[in-house]
């Protein structure tokens, strides 16, 4: 069945191109989270991916698309990008900036972007220090809020080996602790006010005893830790808000490393902060994170990296810090080479080389979907074929790491968006 | 288990007093001065036994079996044992018990002596080539700046950093050199694969622990740099100021003891006063001067003798000709042993340089500390001139007739008390830090190579393990080894003698 033909068979106009209940049926996807399954079908509903499986049962009456001779991978994730944003940034000591506000919907980029396969995009504040937030973006729509996925994303830090950009995160955390103080005073007293409220009535006499009894023996810690109905916290300054949330795990942290050293320091001023943080690391020839590859892995860190093969400092000797991570046991993310269209256009060519050397392929494929989408804050609805993640595809002609493989057409949340897909 | 126990030839412990006795190689000037104010001290050994406490209960014990110490105090003993205890050493000598569980390091016909101390390092050393070698970041840095699409040429990121840092008025200058500290660099690297442990950086020490960042500042901003003008009143203008704070501090004095008995006694204003002289004069700092000239060197020798304190003089080229003042000024030079200078034919009197500067300096009394030609890692590296040829450098203190033990000293035990970290560093005695370097051969010969650094009781470096030196002379696997068992340790073979002098 042609594709135009179906669409013609449709009677709404050519808004959305592909009906909203269909199905794929391809030579092969690569579902990131159950493997490679060849001859596989997609069914896809309003967006979703409602199931994936090999040779499955299409019910009579569901448009099926059939395209025995490509490959099927999920929607790539770009999570480190300043593609398509223009600002100066802001640079020193400023959490609390929006990388957002630089979004305009309006722009030839967009569809660039997307034809390559990127159906998701993290784009980060410029500056350095601690520049802001960054947000994530499906590089299409009209508005703003169409393009919209998630915003904040992460709290982006450059941690470098310097007494100042130490200093900027430990003011934040101080920040945080400042708060943290402060609330809890305000909670102490909002517990007091209570108390008093509940000895004026008299109908509320046993409730106060109650609360009386398991008030005075316990510690501050344990009052903390009870339910407290009606208390609104108060908002913290908007400078501490960011490291507030990394603490209550609303905010995720994205530190990026120089070298190897950058990661002491970075441990040295987190000490014992519990909250979870991704890295991102700037891949060179002399660049030394062989030392700390076992800390890395020990903590299982997800890291966005270079699909490169980098050079032992003062040799010859090749590294693969990505399969050094996998190995550790930790998770490689792959950011193109170059924040641009061309390197874009070379990203999975340039994972594959990785893999020519060594790397794992299913590994290597993660580190372009769901890794990222992970990173982002996103690994929940984008990043594999799985039952009720949006129905973000690239399809391919071949091996989508191979050099002379072609993109055929681009779907985003079910609908398509670059290509043609008639047989 | 038995403690296994470190044999030494107990015969030569006899020759060994003979030399110990012989062996009183600094001048009884120094023996006055333990540099560094001794509560700090106390404080941070008090710091550290607290957290090796928490950290770890159990003692971390590492031991140097079998060669010959060379303890920069005067002594050598053959065949003897260093053992340390959680980095600082426990014991010097023979016949040594050594703890269950206890690193050993064999030295087996090996000279070992105290880590280098650098009295002058390129700030390469602690914090790596990040000036260098950051292209690429240096783009993407640009990039991150928002110059977008054209990559122009930008500052370099640590610039970046320093102007930022700047702006925000954040230098913190309590952990400046902690902060940058890089523990895997290249450079640093190299400067302990030529057996130098610690290393000044801007007027502070540094101990130069590989892959840890913890503990390395063992003190900060300790020199401060004068400026001495030939000009007289630049000359003038500086006795004045060390003057009025030296006026200062005795009505503070007085003021401190008065001020209980008196009411209302007006403290006295340190207005005027700059803080950095004090320091001198209290003795929390020391004063370095960069001086050549013989009248140079006379009008500090003075300043110091007038104020008391004894000045660091860097350079001094031209200080064989005052030696006696200088030595009676108590005053310490860095002397680079390779820098040539000629005399200024218009005077009548002796001039330039001499390449006995180091050794008629020393013989009157002056502390020489010996700093390289250049303080850098770089392609001056190729003829010899840099930080890691600073033991070439001693060398030619030594051609000028200087002692062994004095150039030693002069890479050891004198820039330590330069730089107020004698009480840690820069001889093998008990109490001090377990930072050893061990040789194939003398120090100071051009051909030996350092074999292993150890820095604060663990190995930073092994020659073998590292791509630098590796192929270079390759050691024979009886030539020392670590192990970590305690076996016995039979009598090193008389066979294996080190390249002599």
């Amino acid at each position: 069945m042609l594709l135009t033909t179906l669409l013609l068979s449709i009677p709404t106009p050519a808004d959305p191109p592909l009906p909203s209940l269909y199905a794929l049926r391809v030579g092969r996807a690569e579902t990131i989270a159950h493997g490679t399954i060849e001859h596989a079908v997609v069914l896809i509903e309003a967006g979703k991916i409602v199931t994936v499986g090999q040779d499955l049962e299409v019910e009579r009456g569901i448009p099926v698309i059939e395209l025995p001779g490509a490959t099927l991978l999920p929607g790539l994730v770009d999570c480190y990008s300043r593609l398509g944003l223009d600002s100066d940034g802001s640079s020193g000591f400023e959490p609390q900036a929006k990388a957002s506000v630089e979004l305009y919907p309006d722009q030839k980029i967009w569809a660039e972007i997307l034809e390559l396969g990127v159906t998701t995009l993290g784009l980060y504040p410029a500056g350095s220090g601690i520049p802001g937030q960054g947000f994530v973006v499906k590089p299409h729509g009209a508005t703003r809020e169409e393009m919209l996925l998630r915003d904040p994303s992460y709290l982006l830090v450059h941690m470098r080996s310097d007494p100042g950009s130490k200093k900027f995160l430990r003011d934040g955390l101080e920040k945080a602790d400042d708060y943290d103080e402060k609330e809890k005073k305000n909670v102490e007293k909002w517990d007091k006010d209570q108390e008093k409220k509940g000895a004026k009535k008299d109908d509320k006499k046993e409730e106060k005893k109650e609360e009386a009894k398991s008030f005075d023996p316990s510690p501050p810690q344990d009052k903390a830790k009870k339910e407290r109905k009606g208390y609104v916290p108060s908002e913290p300054d908007e400078k501490a808000k960011p490291f507030v949330e990394l603490r209550q795990d609303k905010l995720r942290a994205l530190c990026t490393l120089s070298k190897a050293a950058d990661y002491l320091h970075l441990l040295d001023v987190l000490r014992e902060e519990t909250f979870e943080f991704d890295l991102r690391v700037f891949l060179r020839d002399d660049v030394d994170f062989h030392h700390v590859m076992d800390k890395f892995g020990e903590k299982k860190l997800r890291i966005a990296m270079d699909p490169r093969i980098t050079l032992q400092p003062n040799t010859r000797r090749e590294r693969s810090y990505a399969m050094e991570l996998a190995a550790a046991g930790g998770k490689p993310v792959f950011v193109p080479r170059t924040d641009s269209i061309n390197g874009l256009k070379d990203w999975l060519r340039h994972v594959g080389e990785v893999v020519g050397a060594g790397l794992d392929r299913q590994v290597a494929l993660r580190a372009v979907t769901l890794e990222p989408a992970q990173l982002l804050g996103l690994g929940d609805r984008l990043g594999s074929l799985e039952p009720g993640k949006d129905a973000n595809f690239v399809l391919y002609d071949g091996d989508p790491l191979e050099v002379s493989t072609r993109i055929l057409a681009v779907i985003l949340e079910g609908e398509l968006v670059h290509g043609e897909i008639d047989q | 288990m038995k403690p296994a126990r470190a044999t030494g030839r107990p015969m030569n412990s006899l020759l060994l007093l003979g030399a110990a006795l012989l062996g009183s190689v600094m001048p009884s000037l120094v023996a006055q001065e333990t540099s560094g104010s001794k509560s700090s001290d106390a404080k941070t050994a008090d710091a550290k036994k607290d957290e090796a406490k928490k950290a770890d209960p159990e003692p971390k014990w590492f031991a140097v079996v079998g060669g010959d110490v060379h303890t920069g105090t005067g002594g050598l003993l053959r065949g003897a044992t260093v053992l340390a205890k959680d980095g600082v050493i426990e014991s010097v000598g023979y016949s040594t018990d050594l703890p269950e569980g206890t690193e050993v390091l064999s030295a087996r016909g090996l000279q070992v002596y105290p880590g280098l101390v650098a009295i002058s390092a390129s700030l390469a050393v602690s914090q790596g080539s990040r000036f260098l070698a950051e292209d690429d970041l240096h783009m993407r840095c640009c990039v991150d700046f928002g110059k977008n699409g054209h990559l122009h040429e930008g500052p370099l990121d640590a610039e970046l950093d320093l102007l930022l840092a700047d702006q925000a008025g954040l230098v913190d200058a309590q952990s400046d050199l902690r902060d940058a500290y890089d523990p895997f660099s290249s450079s640093l690297l190299m400067t302990l694969a030529v057996g130098i442990t610690s290393a000044e950086q801007s007027g502070g020490a540094l101990k130069l622990k590989r892959g840890e960042i913890d503990g390395v500042v063992m003190r900060e901003r300790f020199l401060s740099s004068f400026t001495w003008t030939s000009a007289s009143s630049g000359k003038t203008q500086l006795r004045e100021k060390f003057a009025a704070a030296a006026r200062y501090l005795r009505e503070k004095r007085e003021w401190d003891v008065r001020k209980d008995k008196v009411k209302d006694l007006p403290e006295p204003s340190k207005k005027g006063i700059e803080q950095k002289i004090l320091s001198v004069l209290d003795g929390s700092a020391r004063a370095k001067f960069n001086a050549n000239d013989r009248d140079d060197l006379l009008g500090i020798a003075r300043l110091a003798q007038e104020f008391g304190f004894r000045p660091v003089i860097e350079g001094c080229v031209e200080g064989w000709i005052v030696a006696e003042e200088l030595g009676r000024a108590g005053a310490y030079a860095i002397v680079y042993p390779r820098q040539r200078r000629d005399k200024d034919e218009n005077l009548v009197r002796a001039g330039g340089s001499s390449i006995e500067n180091a050794a008629i300096l020393h013989a009157h009394g002056v502390q020489v500390a010996i700093g390289p030609a250049s303080n850098g890692i770089d392609l001056g590296g190729i003829t010899g001139r840099d930080l890691l040829h600073l033991t070439v450098d001693a060398d030619f203190a030594v051609r000028g007739g200087m002692t062994d033990a004095a150039a030693l000293a002069g890479i050891t035990t004198v820039p330590a008390r330069i730089l107020g970290i004698d009480h840690r560093v820069g001889t093998l005695e008990k109490g001090k830090d377990c930072d050893v370097i061990v040789t194939d051969g003398d120090v100071l010969h051009y051909e030996t190579l350092v074999q292993y650094t150890v820095v604060a009781g663990k190995i930073a470096y092994d020659k073998q393990k590292e791509l630098l030196f590796a192929h270079i002379r390759p050691r024979t696997p009886g030539d020392g080894k670590t192990s970590n068992s305690s076996g016995d340790s039979a009598p090193a073979s008389a066979e294996s003698q080190p390249p002599q002098r």
